[in-house]
């Protein structure tokens, strides 16, 4: 069967050895008209450099102000098959796992009622759907939530948190990231499908400081695991590096951050209080070296991208707290956070910028969390400094500095 | 056909039930894990037990009929389990040693690209583009594929001195890790906007209009009951677009694509750092974009051939020095590379200690 | 105060603003529970009363999540016109 619209801009990406994204639409457009019409208006765009597509309106399914994206075409005349086609959000499980049964369910629903077209996954973590009607959006979410799938997150909500796949493949991970994530998903249900905040609030939970979910980067509130005691050095196992070829000198000692990693030509030792913990001699040396002690997490907060007014990574706010089920602590820190920013932030401030707006004092007296060293890079640099009257009576009363 | 019935607030399915059995049984007890090859690895527990992963590439964008296929290999091959990652790759959870090979051979046969394991390039985490976003300067899935179609060996086989992230944001909203990958490309708006009084003043809150601009460009225009842009003071960020669609800031010849470099996510070796601009423009030319895809080989080919075992793009350029940076690559330095917006004074250089270019 | 009442005073405020302010779910509790001295939980909770029953709807534009009342449309695809 021929398709409706001629792509010879698009044919052309149907080229070369890495899997093409028009191959799939095109899959997709052979069964489903959306699918093609959706085809057709990006080979359009292809042509005169400009997208058409329109965004905002529809939210969600009766009760729940997000999950669904509204997207509306610019050119409904020449494209009537996607003069709605609206992305779905559903949440997806912890870690991205899953049964070919229950992703067959979800595709066998999707090609019922939309284009058949996915990204697995969203940038939020999400398995996206993209691209329905608005009669569908209903049936869809009984269809869905019947079976157990719920929607994700979108506007001024919790996201829907995502994380690493922590303990259940990897052996750095300091906590049970997935645990964490499944039990906060569901503890903030009413946030995150009914958009209540100033902005959006994202939480995504790294088991090690690789943090291959990129919550540093990407979250508002990121829980990175750590450890308190020493890394344990298989000896033999740093012989077998050794005679497999790595230079341990160069390798491992010279590019330790803090120069507390000697290597004499038999013996690997640590200096373990010099440590920072940056990972780079144990991701090398998985086999030799291991964590150990107390493990829990470091609680950064407050990244994003660029807009409004530049990128923010997150910082350290809390330098170890325990993550252990049923994880209060943490869940009651996290709870002290977003009260904090969603009765202070205006209109689509994240809580990055209403840090930088209103002073880290703030924050962290709210949140009930003291001014810790490892909180900054250095010090303040300018002489401008706030005091309290409160800050005397402790300057008064102290025998030394 | 009547509907189920609908349940509200019952979050995402337990995880558990879609774990392998000897993750189940090794969860948090694994020893140590090992590259076997660019597109396999195995994870041994205390007990001994291993688990085998397969990676294979997507494009992301996948049609139902793709996902029917990888859950036959699934079937086949690994007991119908398997995961994606962050990067948008699938993994396929291998228990029985015997079945790997058997099911590479198939994912060959398949035309299914296996690697971007270890010290090489993974998949690229991307956003939506012309595909199905609203603001969107670019494609992103398209430079990812013609970038990927000239990088491909460095998914499925060639060593880089490490880890290369590479990301592609279809704007400044950057839906994607962007502002902290090895090389990356964001595309920009370029020009002014143009402002439809008319529609402003029907569909848009004006001060909220005017508070959106990070550069207080944006004036209220109290006779068109509207808003008027300084010309000066605009960076063409689109915020103003973002929440008062009838300020139109999309524009053919003039959106385009900026290459930035030496961001990265970890705390290995070095603090977590942004991503920093190496090219400032080019225009949009789709299908291939072949200029863009060059620049990018380049700046691959410069660092693969400069930097030490290790080093990440951005801590071999802080170590050689920005200066070498543009040595090295030819890449032109020019009035759009120094920061006049929040992070000038952490950028401008205060010492006249530095070498020659 | 009955919880009809607070609906309708939270319905007349939706009304009022219309066109005027986007309104998010807080702008409406803060004002209600102002107006009536009640809990804020109150108010939000028949605030979401009316949410699930297509009474207001959840709204996204500018960049920002807001509530109001529901056009003609949705109450169609909702099967409630």
């Amino acid at each position: 069967m021929s398709l409706k619209h001629k792509t010879p801009m698009l044919d052309e990406l149907e080229k070369g050895p890495w899997p093409s994204f028009v191959t799939e639409m095109k899959k997709a457009a052979k069964k489903s008209p959306m699918a093609e019409d959706g085809l057709g208006q990006l080979e359009k765009s292809y042509q005169t450099k400009l997208g058409y597509w329109k965004h905002g309106g529809i939210v969600g399914v009766l009760g729940y102000g997000g999950g669904v994206i509204g997207r509306y075409s610019d050119l409904p005349e020449e494209f009537p098959e996607v003069a709605h086609f609206h992305t779905i959000r559903i949440n997806q499980p912890s870690g991205w796992y899953y049964t070919t049964k229950a992703l067959r369910e979800i595709c066998e629903i999707w090609d019922r009622y939309g284009s058949g077209l996915t990204n697995m996954h969203g940038s939020t973590g999400d398995l996206v759907l993209l691209g329905t009607n608005t009669e569908s959006l209903e049936p869809l979410f009984a269809e869905y939530s019947s079976r157990g799938w719920d929607l994700g997150g979108s506007g001024s909500c919790l996201r829907t948190p995502s994380c690493c796949l922590g303990q259940s493949r990897c052996e750095w991970a300091n906590y049970d990231t997935m645990d964490v994530i499944y039990n906060l998903t569901q503890e903030y249900q009413d946030e995150l499908h009914r958009p209540a905040f100033a902005y959006k609030f994202k939480i995504k939970a790294a088991g090690c400081a690789c943090d291959c979910v990129a919550s540093i980067a990407r979250s508002d509130c990121a829980i990175i695991g750590t450890w308190k005691g020493d890394i344990l050095i298989d000896q033999a196992e740093v012989k077998k590096y050794a005679d497999g070829g790595m230079n341990i000198q160069d390798e491992i000692v010279g590019m330790c951050p803090t120069e507390c990693v000697s290597y004499d030509g038999k013996e690997l030792k640590i200096n373990n209080p010099q440590c920072n913990r940056c990972m780079h001699c144990i991701a090398k040396m998985t086999r030799a070296l291991r964590p150990s002690g107390e493990r829990g997490a470091t609680i950064c907060i407050g990244s994003k991208a660029p807009i409004v007014v530049g990128s923010l990574l997150s910082w350290v706010v809390v330098p170890f707290i325990k993550v252990e089920a049923p994880y209060t602590e943490l869940k009651e820190l996290i709870a002290r956070i977003i009260e904090w920013w969603d009765d202070n932030a205006k209109p689509r401030e994240r809580i990055g910028e209403l840090i930088e707006v209103k002073g880290m004092r703030p924050f962290l007296e709210a949140i009930g969390v003291p001014p810790q060293p490892q909180q900054v890079k250095e010090p303040r640099k300018d002489p401008f400094i706030f005091f309290k009257d409160e800050d005397f009576e402790k300057i008064y009363t102290k025998d030394k500095y | 056909m009547a509907l189920p019935e609908r349940q509200t607030d019952i979050g995402p399915p337990h995880y558990e039930q879609f774990l392998p059995p000897v993750i189940k049984k090794n969860y948090a007890k694994w020893k140590y894990h090992e590259v076997l090859d660019p597109g396999t690895m195995v994870h041994v527990a205390e007990s001994g037990d291993e688990i085998y992963t397969v990676r294979v590439a997507s494009p992301r964008i996948l049609a139902t009929e793709t996902i029917y296929e990888i859950c036959d290999l699934a079937d086949k091959y690994c007991d119908g389990y398997l995961r994606f990652t962050s990067r948008n790759n699938i993994e396929f959870l291998i228990s029985d040693k015997s079945k790997i090979d058997p099911l590479k051979k198939e994912l060959k046969d398949r035309k299914y690209t296996v690697g971007g394991i270890g010290p090489r390039i993974s998949n690229v985490v991307h956003t939506q583009g012309w595909v199905h976003c609203h603001s969107a300067c670019t494609d992103a899935s398209g430079l990812v594929k013609a970038m990927m179609d000239e990088l491909y060996e460095y998914f499925t086989e060639k060593e880089l001195p490490n880890k290369v992230r590479l990301a592609v944001a279809c704007c400044v909203n950057m839906c994607g890790a962007v502002h902290c990958s090895d090389i990356a490309l964001v595309a920009l708006h370029t020009k002014i906007p143009v402002v439809d009084n008319d529609k402003v003043g029907k569909m848009c809150e004006i001060p909220t209009v005017v508070g959106s601009c990070p550069t207080t460009a944006i004036r209220p225009n109290p006779k068109e009951k509207s808003i008027t842009i300084n010309y000066d003071k605009c960076m063409y960020c689109g915020n103003c677009f973002t929440v008062c669609p009838p300020i139109s800031i999309k524009d053919a010849e003039r959106d385009g694509v900026a290459i930035v470099v030496g961001g990265k996510i970890c705390s290995l070796r070095s603090d977590p750092k942004f991503s920093k601009l190496a090219i400032p423009f080019f225009y949009n030319e789709p299908p291939r974009w072949p200029k863009i895809v060059a620049a990018v080989k380049n700046i691959l080919d410069v660092y693969a051939r400069n930097a030490r075992k290790h080093e990440r793009v951005g801590e071999w350029i802080e170590r050689v020095g920005w200066e070498e940076f543009f040595k090295l690559t030819g890449i032109e330095f020019t009035h759009q590379h120094i920061d006049d917006f929040t992070f000038m004074r952490d950028t401008l250089r205060t010492s006249a200690a530095f070498k020659w270019a | 105060m009955e919880e009809e009442e607070i609906k309708e005073k939270i319905f007349a405020y939706s009304t009022q603003m219309k066109g005027k302010k986007k309104l998010k779910e807080k702008d409406i509790i803060k004002k209600i529970a102002a107006d009536t001295g009640l809990e804020k939980d109150v108010v939000k909770k028949a605030l979401r009363a009316m949410i699930n029953v297509g009474k207001l709807m959840y709204s996204y534009g500018g960049g920002a999540s807001s509530v109001e009342i529901p056009s003609d449309e949705y109450l169609k695809e909702k099967g409630m016109l």
